[in-house]
């Protein structure tokens, strides 16, 4: 996926003034949370799987190399080939040789965010192979040519008229904005490609170590199709994905689908291993599995690696009052809202995604709903503090903020200063008591007025009253 | 009980009488308020913005100017989270500072916090008549769990009457430095929280930090509002102030 | 070095681990493993299984109907399907092809599901009463795409065979098969989709409708 991040700022002004996505992200505004919310009623242990959760992603983590390596001679002794791929890049590459391989010409895929890191779907087609997307959002944002704006629901950001025009345009059929006639104009247009499709190219929500299985967790079906019908499949997943076990993956899933959509399971969890047996009637004869690293190795042992337990249930996104706002677009790249401003910085380069970590007010709602405890806010300060302390970060924030610490190190000082500046801020407020403009402060005063001070400080007045 | 006020450099610059409201309070409650003359800041906008040595400067200087009283008080969720929550991974190779640090942190309170838990607080005098809605600012809610507290408080005062938002959890917009880096989202999302606000119809926004109280009412302002009123919940608590303007 | 050495060699020296996995570290791997501990997980009333399985499914928009016996399966299917206004003819597991689907008016053919049949029957291998869920097992005579091609998946389910959780169902598969299947798929009510103005609808590329006839 092109890489926008370092536009952030520009892309944050045209999302905010982009009436129908306002529009269309206040609908989004607190539905999912609405959702999590009622669906955790029902969890009265809720912090203790939580913990259990996290712990369970931290003992996958600090024994990665031995888990992946349990997984992978499981999954070979079920007949799954496991690739490895260093680079989004090979990932592309992984990808076609096994096509070619097996004379594909047509794959169907289902959701896999990994794939979208290394453009997949853009190096299919340059050699030669057609790969449809079949998640409904994602089948909707292939039309229109976009990328997702959310890892759960990646067509969040288009309204069903939005929707209603593409599909007419592009099936040549009367246009209709009845959303479950849509999604039975998709089901028709899609259940010829499952049916014909060569290969299924999938995500991975896990792997399971003790078993060597795939699981992934979906709503709509298609998950199953492609990992059913095409006589190839392919599991595309990052490597920080495995899980020890059955029974971890069974605590893990009940935050999963809870956290994003507020379901207490998603309607199928397929726990897939190997290529279909001898005498089954159904299934792919190949199975595959592209483990991906991609800069994740990167993060362990980092003060970042706690991002990693990441299970991309997308909560701190539709908790973040930024990401309502602006939108995944904004954010320039696969992974948006808090998530993606700990992930794009560590898997493109944080000079590439400068303003991501900054894109928060750090109030935290992102980390109390994280079903596997990320510290979100905390993460995002270590990457500002490594911005700061590679002087990535324009002179003169750095300046302002070195000149604010050496006037707060030296009370005088800082009592004359502001003792000043107190005086100045109360004439330039005037009767109104307001500061319209501000020199330096432009971020500000262009949307807000600035409230003037009382014209001296609190504690010279103290000094006057309680000699 | 020797209380070391720490009126935080928002209050000092722009809103002394919150200052002064505080004092009150405390005094009200019978504690010995001390305001030492060499507090500035506790390095939160340093601190936040990827300056860890803007936070180890204060933190050693607000261990030199408080260590000495049995409660540091600040009329800030923000500032008091900052002390509570970030100076305890300040100084992981000077262990016996950092246990000094986390003593004076384990003895630093939010005010509303401390003067419904630490001094439970029953009586409260204030004249202040009007319906008002309470922001939760976010460090104090999340970091410090600062919910109840200000309402129960708010609750004792015959003349008040508390209309909540629909979402008064959510963030204001103001984040620190995030409100001039990223001014157009922090507008944006003070003027969600405006609206949410007005539509409680309420006279006076309360809140229990300057930072979010000056980005909110410097979007109600900018969009014509001079009429709701905007008030740290120490003006209201303790009523008029002599002091003030 | 191949990408594999290359990346297990990153996420040691990240992890600070000494060059290559040592004994101890497999072992403590295959340990952890083999004690295969369950998690906390949220408390329900488990006193009648089949009552909350029911319960949990039907909230998912799943329909159960429930049976004395597997002989009154086909009966039970055979009213559903009419009542609905649905075919009768379908595709069933090889597995359940000896029960009397004909003498109940029904015409199944047991083997794997094709992009016509409009009926799809299966079994399950068991159900799970916390959420409502079937657990089905792929294999020759019970073949993944009948859950999943039909617009309508009626699955048959042994009350007998609903456990407490995920954990439960686990343990039987180990107790009763020799490792994993191809797949195990959960089905936990009829396909759905939320993507276009998060609006629920029913019937996504899956079935439109799922109906579990409980026996026992």
């Amino acid at each position: 996926m092109q890489l926008t991040s370092s536009l952030f700022k520009r892309n944050v002004r045209h999302k905010l003034v982009d009436a129908s996505l306002q529009h269309n992200m206040k609908r989004f505004g607190g539905r999912f949370s609405q959702a999590r919310a009622i669906a955790m009623l029902e969890v009265d242990n809720l912090e203790a799987i939580r913990t259990a959760a996290a712990a369970i992603r931290d003992r996958s983590l600090a024994h990665l190399d031995s888990y992946l390596m349990a997984f992978e001679e499981r999954a070979m002794a079920c007949g799954t080939q496991v690739h490895w791929a260093e680079t989004a890049q090979d990932v592309n590459r992984i990808l076609i040789d096994i096509a070619r391989a097996h004379h594909v010409k047509k794959i169907v895929k289902s959701k896999s965010m990994v794939s979208e890191e290394s453009g997949l779907n853009e190096a299919v087609a340059a050699a030669g192979m057609a790969a449809i997307e079949t998640d409904l959002g994602e089948y909707i944002l292939q039309l229109a040519e976009e990328p997702p704006s959310h890892i759960i629901a990646p067509a969040i950001h288009k309204s069903v008229e939005e929707v209603a025009q593409l599909f007419s345009e592009k099936h040549h059929t009367t246009l209709q904005t009845d959303i479950p006639a849509l999604c039975r104009e998709a089901r028709e247009q899609l259940r010829p490609h499952f049916l014909s499709a060569d290969m299924g190219i999938s995500g991975g929500n896990f792997l399971i170590a003790e078993t060597g299985s795939v699981v992934i967790v979906t709503n709509e079906g298609n998950g199953r199709m492609v990992t059913t019908l095409p006589r190839v499949h392919v599991a595309i997943t990052g490597i920080e994905k495995v899980l020890p076990t059955l029974n971890d993956f069974s605590t893990v899933l009940r935050l999963l689908t809870r956290s994003a959509t507020g379901q207490s399971i998603t309607n199928y969890v397929s726990v897939l291993t190997g290529p279909r047996r001898d005498h089954d009637r159904d299934g792919p004869e190949h199975s595959h599995v592209i483990l991906v690293d991609s800069g994740r190795s990167r993060l362990l042992g980092s003060e970042l690696q706690l991002a990693l337990r990441c299970i991309r249930c997308g909560a701190c996104m539709n908790h973040c009052p930024v990401y309502q706002n602006i939108g995944g677009h904004a954010y320039g790249w696969v992974y948006p809202g808090p998530i993606g401003a700990v992930l794009t910085p560590s898997y493109v380069g944080l000079e590439n995604a400068l303003d991501l970590p900054q894109a928060s007010t750090l109030c935290g709602a992102c980390q109390v709903v994280c079903p596997v405890k990320i510290p979100l806010p905390e993460l995002m300060r270590v990457l500002r503090e490594k911005s700061f302390r590679l002087g990535l970060r324009p002179w003169h924030e750095r300046w302002a903020i070195r000149a604010w610490r050496f006037a707060a190190d030296h009370p005088r000082l800082y009592g004359w200063m502001t003792r000043l500046a107190v005086r100045l801020l109360h004439r330039m407020g005037g009767k109104e008591g307001l500061l319209h403009r501000l020199p330096g402060l432009d971020g500000w005063t262009d949307g807000r007025d600035m409230p003037a001070p009382s014209g001296r400080t609190f504690r010279d007045r103290y000094r006057e009253t309680r000699p | 009980m020797q209380v070391g006020l720490f009126v935080t450099c928002l209050v000092d610059m722009m809103r002394p009488r919150i200052g002064f409201s505080t004092l009150k309070l405390l005094e009200q409650a019978g504690c010995v308020v001390v305001v030492p003359p060499d507090q500035t800041c506790c390095g939160q906008p340093g601190f936040n913005s990827g300056d860890r040595e803007s936070g180890r400067a204060m933190a050693r200087r607000f261990l030199r100017t408080f260590e000495s009283f049995d409660y540091v008080v600040a009329p800030s969720g923000s500032c008091t989270g900052m002390i509570r929550c970030h100076y305890s991974q300040l100084f992981p190779e000077d262990p016996a500072l950092q246990q000094r640090l986390d003593a004076l942190s384990a003895r630093t309170f939010e005010l509303t916090d401390f003067l419904a838990n630490v001094l439970k607080v029953e009586r409260l005098d204030s004249p202040y008549r009007g319906t008002i809605t309470y922001h939760d600012s976010c460090s104090g809610l999340r970091e410090l769990g600062v919910k109840t507290q200000p309402r129960r408080l708010l609750a004792r005062i015959p003349g008040v009457h508390l209309k909540e938002m629909s979402q008064p959890e959510l963030c204001c917009g103001f984040g620190g430095t995030f409100s001039i880096k990223l001014g157009e989202i922090a507008t944006r999302m003070a003027d969600n929280k405006c609206h949410d606000a007005l539509d409680t119809q309420a006279d006076a926004i309360v809140g229990g930090d300057l930072g979010c109280l000056l980005n909110i009412e410097g979007r109600l302002r900018r969009l014509g509002d001079r009429r709701t009123r905007v008030l740290h919940v120490a003006e209201v608590l303790a009523g008029p102030e002599p002091e003030q303007d | 070095m191949s990408a594999r050495d290359n990346i297990l060699a990153r996420i040691r020296s990240g992890l600070g681990l000494p060059g290559t996995a040592a004994g101890a570290e497999r072992a403590q791997i295959a340990d952890y493993i083999a004690r295969n501990p369950r998690g906390p997980r949220p408390s329900f009333d488990a006193t009648d299984l089949v009552a909350r399985f029911c319960e949990r499914s039907v909230k998912l928009g799943s329909t159960v109907e429930r049976v004395a016996s597997l002989a009154e399966v086909p009966q039970a299917v055979a009213r559903y399907l009419k009542a609905s206004a649905l075919p009768v003819t379908g595709v069933v597991w090889p597995a359940l092809q000896a029960l009397s689907w004909q003498e109940a008016g029904l015409s199944f053919q047991a083997r794997e599901a094709n992009g016509l049949d409009l009926v799809g029957v299966t079994g399950a291998f068991c159900a799970i009463a916390e959420t409502g869920t079937l657990m089905l097992l792929s294999a020759a005579d019970t073949p993944a795409t009948v859950s999943l091609l039909p617009e309508t998946h009626i699955a048959v389910l042994d009350a007998a065979r609903i456990v407490a959780g995920m954990e439960e169902a686990w343990a039987l598969m180990t107790s009763e098969r020799e490792g994993l299947p191809r797949a195990v798929n959960f089905v936990s009510g009829p396909s759905r989709t939320a993507d276009i103005e998060q609006t629920i609808v029913i019937g996504a590329h899956g079935p439109y409708r799922v109906h579990v006839v409980c026996h026992g």
